[in-house]
């Protein structure tokens, strides 16, 4: 069954007085379960394709339908939702929040999509869902812990925790390995793997073909469009 | 959720939040200790203006008065008898006041009543030095020099009559409203007390000729040091000489000017600099006679109605002066129907310029120019209000810099755009409700305690004595601390400090978070 079909796409950016073409009309599909690499050279528009099927940025031309959904044709705040209930993302540099600890910043997306009342009842709940899911990528023991006191594993373990909090239908992952070293990358993708065993559908960008290689499908960007 | 738990994160870990918050404290206690003086001061104003007036002031505001003041009191009486309580005529004039011993002379103001009357009609009473030391001992009437002596321990020891007097003032007064520094009781020529001749070898008496007695305006014969104390170098019963010049009903001088030899009872502080420093007040009766207002026999055999520049009325409890004043401008001019071919033409003239205004209006002018002052005081703190709402913008535009990529994370996880701002806009509503209460707190201990403050700061450098009772009208700083006005301040500061949020929380709301989320 399809989760998200991207249908021709077209994004360009302005660098200065220039126009760059960065999508020249993609069609994607990803099935829902699978665990999808997306390949390409860097700046082939790979993380531009990902932000897009994730609701984080805006075609220029083009549809993406989510779950059936036509996304760009509801309103800001539905994509706000769907982006909060249905897409987790895992960014290459993390993004935690610094100035919360481990547990603060697996709890975000639940507190972004609950209101203060809700979360007064649900609160004992959410605190042991986030506790559950750091004890499965391994970090029951950190979760008072600032990001600026972690290995670049470990913050990349709290941020896939992050993104699967709210128990997403779609998980994002931009080039996950690409700040770790070998070891450390092992073991993201062993997460990943892990997860995607379980039922999670998974869009990966990496320029990485030992990575890519761990996926169950692997689609080629070139000149902003998938190499057939 | 997350716009609370946010904002409560960023107020306690950001340190620059502290100076939009010390900004904010700042400005609040400001505000209010200057608004607080400021309706100090025009409080004390407003009640001490009314002070020497009535409820009610019925006048032609000529120096010659006018006519028929003591039927029309009779008559308003009459046709008002539940609302007029007391009415009574005054006589304002000009004249020299000399002080035969030290030759020292001054122009003064001349304030003819009828003191029993005067009394009842509004505050003159409570202003009165000696009376309220030495209580039913002054009178406008024909007096004596007191002249303390010694007992038989050698003890100072005034007239019998003075004595009692001052015993009865013992036996009520009220141990709290005492102020030390305004009387000394031991001591009979205590540089700052009470002022009475004494004569070390004799017994206490009253001597001299019998002269009228006259009330000197506080400020006109003395001076106050920086403490706010006076120095009361006339004696009671000193001569006084005040040199007067009648008018005649046609405003014409009516003979050459009249030296009359009068003796200082006691002396009137309202308060108010501007009254205390130029009034002298002496009998009704007396003075219509000398300064030929009284009835005066005319050429064609005729008498001439007596006249008086004023009338002041107090009206019953309860009773609303701005109600009242049109009801009572009916009256007059019902009396002046009356009237009518009755009256001479210069007396007709005199009459049809009489007008009826309440207290307030008649103050209009001074106490609009105390208020202009607070509107000036508070343009001026608006602008700096505004540094106040620029100061926090630019804390929270760097803020919003520092927290750009935070922002794009907080987009990444399904925050809306409003959401974001909110965080900020919050963010800026607790700074200014903290900030808020911190300066009400402050402000409101200040000026609980700004004389205090003002005497602490003036021993160690008496430069810094900000407030200087021999200038100003009040010998000590005034405030009155108005809850509407603790409220108000209050909003402002929360409003304030919201606003300056306000631009950096819409540059938060625009954030695109792809853009801040590419690179580290």
């Amino acid at each position: 069954m399809v989760l998200a079909r991207a249908t021709k796409l077209h994004k360009s950016y302005s660098l200065g007085k220039t126009k760059v073409s960065v999508l020249r009309g993609v069609n994607l599909e990803v099935n829902e379960g699978e665990m999808l690499a997306i390949t390409g050279s860097s700046g082939c528009g790979k993380s531009t394709l990902l932000h897009i099927l994730g609701a984080l940025d805006a075609p220029d031309q083009g549809t993406v339908s989510f779950a059936g959904e036509d996304l760009f044709a509801a309103g800001t705040w539905r994509r706000d939702a769907v982006r909060n209930r249905d897409v987790g993302f895992v960014f290459q540099f993390y993004h935690l929040l610094p100035e919360f600890n481990v547990l603060e910043n697996v709890l975000m997306p639940r507190m972004v999509g609950t209101s203060t009342l809700d979360w007064m009842s649900s609160r004992k709940s959410a605190i042991a869902k986030a506790g559950e899911i750091l004890g499965t990528v391994g970090l029951k023991d950190r979760l008072k812990h600032r990001p600026k006191e972690l290995s670049g594993g470990e913050r990349q373990r709290v941020a896939i925790a992050r993104a699967i909090m709210n128990e997403p239908r779609f998980l994002l992952a931009d080039e996950p390995t690409g700040n770790l070293d070998a070891k450390m990358g092992k073991g993201i993708m062993d997460c990943l793997r892990s997860l995607n065993q379980k039922g999670q559908t998974i869009v990966l960008v990496t320029h990485d073909p030992l990575i890519a290689k761990q996926a169950d499908r692997q689609v080629r960007l070139v000149d902003g469009r998938i190499e057939p | 959720m997350y716009k609370l738990f946010l904002t409560f994160r960023y107020l306690i870990s950001k340190w620059v939040a502290v100076f939009s918050v010390l900004s904010v404290w700042l400005c609040v206690a400001m505000v209010l200790i200057v608004f607080s003086v400021m309706d100090g001061f025009l409080d004390n104003i407003k009640q001490h203006s009314r002070g020497l007036l009535g409820d009610i002031i019925i006048d032609n505001k000529t120096l010659q008065g006018f006519p028929y003041y003591d039927e029309f009191s009779v008559y308003l009486k009459e046709q008002m008898p539940g609302e007029i309580d007391v009415v009574t005529p005054v006589i304002y004039s000009y004249g020299i006041m000399r002080e035969p011993r030290t030759k020292f002379t001054q122009p003064v103001r001349i304030v003819a009543i009828d003191f029993d009357a005067y009394c009842e009609v509004n505050d003159f009473y409570d202003s009165l030095y000696y009376e309220r030391y030495y209580p039913n001992t002054t009178s406008l009437g024909p007096v004596q020099i007191p002249v303390a002596g010694v007992d038989s321990k050698g003890k100072p020891f005034l007239p019998q009559e003075l004595e009692e007097a001052h015993q009865k003032y013992l036996k009520n007064r009220d141990e709290s409203k005492v102020d030390k520094t305004d009387f000394d009781e031991t001591n009979y020529n205590s540089p700052h007390g009470v002022g009475y001749f004494f004569n070390e070898y004799g017994t206490p008496a009253m001597e001299g000729d019998p002269l009228p007695g006259i009330v000197i305006g506080t400020d006109v014969a003395y001076s106050r040091n920086k403490e706010g104390q006076y120095d009361r170098g006339l004696q009671r019963g000193t001569k006084i000489i005040l040199t007067i010049l009648p008018l005649t009903s046609g405003g014409n001088i009516a003979e050459n000017p009249i030296p009359v030899a009068m003796r200082n009872v006691d002396d009137s502080r309202t308060k108010v600099y501007e009254i205390d420093k130029v009034c002298v007040y002496v009998d009704f009766k007396l003075f219509q006679e000398y300064l030929s207002m009284g009835s005066l026999e005319l050429v064609d055999g005729t008498y001439s109605k007596p006249r008086a520049s004023q009338l002041l009325v107090s009206l019953t409890k309860g009773q609303d002066y701005n109600a009242l004043q049109p009801k009572i401008e009916e009256v007059w001019a019902e009396f002046l129907g009356t009237l009518a071919g009755n009256v001479t033409p210069i007396d007709a003239r005199l009459l049809e310029t009489v007008g009826v205004d309440t207290w307030e209006t008649r103050q209009q002018a001074f106490i609009q120019a105390v208020e202009k002052e607070k509107v000036l005081v508070t343009i001026l703190f608006a602008i700096i209000s505004i540094v106040a709402i620029v100061l926090i913008g630019v804390v929270f535009y760097m803020i919003v810099l520092q927290k750009t990529r935070d922002i794009g994370i907080i987009k990444s996880l399904g925050a809306t755009s409003a959401g974001v701002a909110m965080i900020f806009i919050m963010y800026g509503a607790i700074i200014g409700v903290i900030g808020g209460i911190l300066g009400i707190l402050t402000g409101t201990t200040v000026v609980a305690n700004i004389n205090e403050l003002q005497s602490w700061l003036a021993s160690l450098n008496p430069k810094m004595q900000v407030w200087s009772p021999e200038v100003y009208t009040f010998d000590r700083i005034p405030s009155v601390v108005k809850p509407m006005v603790i409220f108000a301040v209050f909003c402002m500061a929360v409003l304030t400090s919201t606003l300056g949020a306000l631009v950096p929380a819409l540059k938060a709301a625009w954030v695109w978070p792809v853009k801040t989320l590419r690179y580290e």
